[in-house]
């Protein structure tokens, strides 16, 4: 998968939408080699000089893709997903947020037998200091180094990131897998690509209330996780049965709580924090 | 979005599942008896509380319609009365069709005894739900479960019209407890719950009673003395755990999403000066998607409209800092470089 990441040719699929071309400028701020872009209905136009295509048909015509990038406003996400899968683009980030969880369905049974990987949907997406800015995780806070961050959440994961290099301490990989309850790839993925990674040290994983991701990760770092895990669990005063912001955060059982996961994946060997700030000094004093 | 039960057993009807024949009513109506009488409120254990009763002689309907009409189950105030015909109940069963997290796909649900204390249960039955070319095999498998064999016909239909009701109406649950086989041999919804879901509102028309759920903003405690406004769900709930690890209060958890412009701002503040023990509020924002200036234009304004707004804490990172460090400078509004070293500052002008 770490191949998947460090993916040269770049494209953004709703390049000419607000977010789609601010954050375009962003990402080649970056340094990533964003390619073209497609609109359907606006092929010719330009985005930060980066030429829009109505389809990615029409741009694998001229040039080879590895990754998309997806900012297509939710109603039209499923197509947009569908057109990469089909494109057989190795790695689609999809940044959108509220995509219908029947949508998503439909995508993930059709990803099963494709040869697409998926990041998000509801997902800021993923960033390699110095390498690949793939998403909106915002690049000037981060330094190249030896951390990883998988995160569950957006602005979550920035302010981690940007705990880190405040201390002085780089990251190689940070990666936000989506708040959705179906997503794509999961903490398992990412921990898989950290642990095989010789350029990661130390592992970083941020979780919420909610469902079982985080549970099934403990299992994962205690049979397959050699290197240091750091975790931080969010909604440790999170009401019961009460969705909080996205999708996936709704605490359902006492076994989804923050205070059962942050136990369970100190059982699993990994240090473990009530708080963001105290996360930060763990990894810096370990 | 979660749906009264008269509004799920209308879906029903419309996909072909057998519902018991029904009217709503209002106050003053006049119907013939027997029938049951069932209060519509968003809330289970509705029957333990009260609210279904069983009008058997005429003189007793108005009287019925009055007390649940008035009858507040846990919290909730009913604005419709269902009254249905009374069932001659063989035998009820639990059903359900639903979303399963972790597997990430849909599940058939089922247990042979259902009503109102099924939740006790543990041995329910499930099924993964792959394919609409399933159902037939798994409808008998459930006849056989149920120990219905001659209701197999019956349930594989069930099961269809169930499954295409699910897909159709993007529903994430439709809950049948309980399924009623009644002396004459058929099988009715007795009761449904149904969540449809709010991210798929675009594609339908939808007009219920109860209006989606408010997400981003969740009252912790209304006695709290520090109010919290973050962006993002996580960063949210990290903002009032850091909070309570800071010694503070939190009275809420506010994500104000990735639009936060000065109309929202000013909602949010708001409801927070409504905190009677309010003393300090935290403002949490990392931009990514969202763009710091305009959160900082936004608190310049939403600070001017509200004259008694307790002390700001202000910590702002993220996409075109630079331009909203300079908004609050020009006006007076202190940045805090960092959560910790805004919890601490709050910290210092709480008092008790």
């Amino acid at each position: 998968m770490n191949n998947l990441f460090e993916g040269k040719n770049v494209i953004v699929q709703g390049i000419t939408g607000a977010h789609g071309s601010f954050q375009t400028k962003a990402m080649l701020t970056a340094g990533t080699n964003v390619i073209a872009g497609t609109t359907p209905g606006k092929a010719g136009q330009e985005v930060e000089g980066i030429k829009v295509y109505d389809t990615i048909k029409d741009i694998q015509a001229t040039h080879q893709v590895d990754i998309s990038v997806i900012f297509v406003p939710a109603p039209y996400a499923k197509g947009a997903i569908l057109e990469a899968i089909t494109a057989d683009i190795p790695l689609i980030v999809c940044i959108t947020e509220g995509i219908p969880i029947h949508d998503m369905l439909t995508i993930n049974k059709i990803l099963k037998t494709s040869n697409s990987t998926l990041l998000g949907p509801n997902s800021p997406g993923a960033l390699i200091p110095g390498g690949n800015k793939l998403g909106i995780i915002p690049a000037d806070m981060s330094l190249r180094g030896n951390t990883a961050i998988v995160s569950r959440s957006g602005t979550l994961t920035y302010e981690t990131m940007a705990g880190l290099t405040n201390k002085g301490m780089g990251q190689k990989y940070v990666i936000g897998i989506g708040g959705d309850v179906i997503h794509g790839i999961g903490y398992k993925e990412c921990l898989q690509l950290f642990q095989d990674d010789p350029g990661v040290d130390k592992i970083l994983l941020i979780g919420e209330i909610g469902g079982q991701d985080e549970i099934e990760a403990a299992e994962f770092i205690k049979k397959h996780v050699t290197k240091p895990v750091f975790a931080y669990i969010a909604g440790h005063h999170a009401p019961e049965g009460v969705q909080l912001g996205h999708a996936g955060a709704i605490l359902g059982s006492d076994q989804e709580s923050a205070d059962n996961k942050t136990k369970i994946l100190a059982a699993a060997g990994a240090k473990t924090a009530n708080s963001i700030t105290e996360l930060i000094t763990l990894v810096v004093a370990n | 979005m979660k749906l009264l039960e008269y509004e799920a057993k209308n879906i029903l009807a419309e996909y072909g599942i057998p519902t018991p024949t029904s009217l709503l009513v209002k106050k003053g109506d006049i119907l013939p008896t027997p029938l049951v009488l069932k209060s519509q409120v968003p809330t289970g254990g509705r029957g333990k509380a009260g609210g279904i009763i069983l009008v058997e002689k005429d003189e007793e309907l108005k009287p019925a319609i009055d007390k649940l009409l008035n009858l507040e189950i846990k919290g909730f105030i009913p604005n419709t009365l269902l009254a249905e015909e009374k069932l001659s109940t063989k035998k009820e069963f639990y059903l359900s069709l639903l979303i399963d997290r972790q597997f990430a796909g849909i599940k058939l649900v089922a247990h042979i005894n259902g009503g109102i204390e099924v939740e006790v249960n543990h041995d329910f039955k499930s099924w993964p739900i792959e394919d609409k070319s399933q159902l037939e095999i798994t409808g008998q498998e459930l006849a056989d479960y149920y120990q219905l064999p001659d209701q197999t016909f019956a349930l594989q239909d069930l099961l269809k019209n169930l499954y295409e009701c699910f897909i159709k109406n993007d529903a994430t649950l439709i809950e049948i407890n309980p399924l009623i086989l009644t002396e004459e041999n058929n099988l009715v919804a007795g009761d449904c719950k149904m969540t449809l879901d709010d991210a798929a509102a675009f594609r339908h028309e939808w007009n219920f009673e109860e209006q989606p759920a408010e997400v981003n903003f969740v009252t912790i405690n209304p006695n709290g003395n520090t109010a919290t406004i973050a962006n993002g769900a996580g960063l949210a709930m990290a903002t009032v755990d850091a909070a309570f690890e800071a010694g503070l209060t939190p009275a809420n958890f506010l994500d104000i999403g990735g639009g936060a412009n000065e109309e929202t701002l000013l909602k949010a503040f708001e409801r927070i000066v409504e905190y009677k023990n309010l003393q300090v509020i935290i403002i949490n924002i990392f931009a990514g998607i969202t763009r710091a200036d305009e959160v900082a234009r936004a608190i310049v304004a939403a600070k001017e409209k509200i004259s008694n707004l307790p002390p700001l804490f202000i910590r702002l990172a993220g996409t075109n800092y630079e331009a909203a460090e300079k908004i609050l400078t020009e006006n007076n509004i202190a940045i805090l470089p960092d959560l910790e070293s805004a919890l601490k500052a709050a910290k210092e002008v709480i008092h008790e």
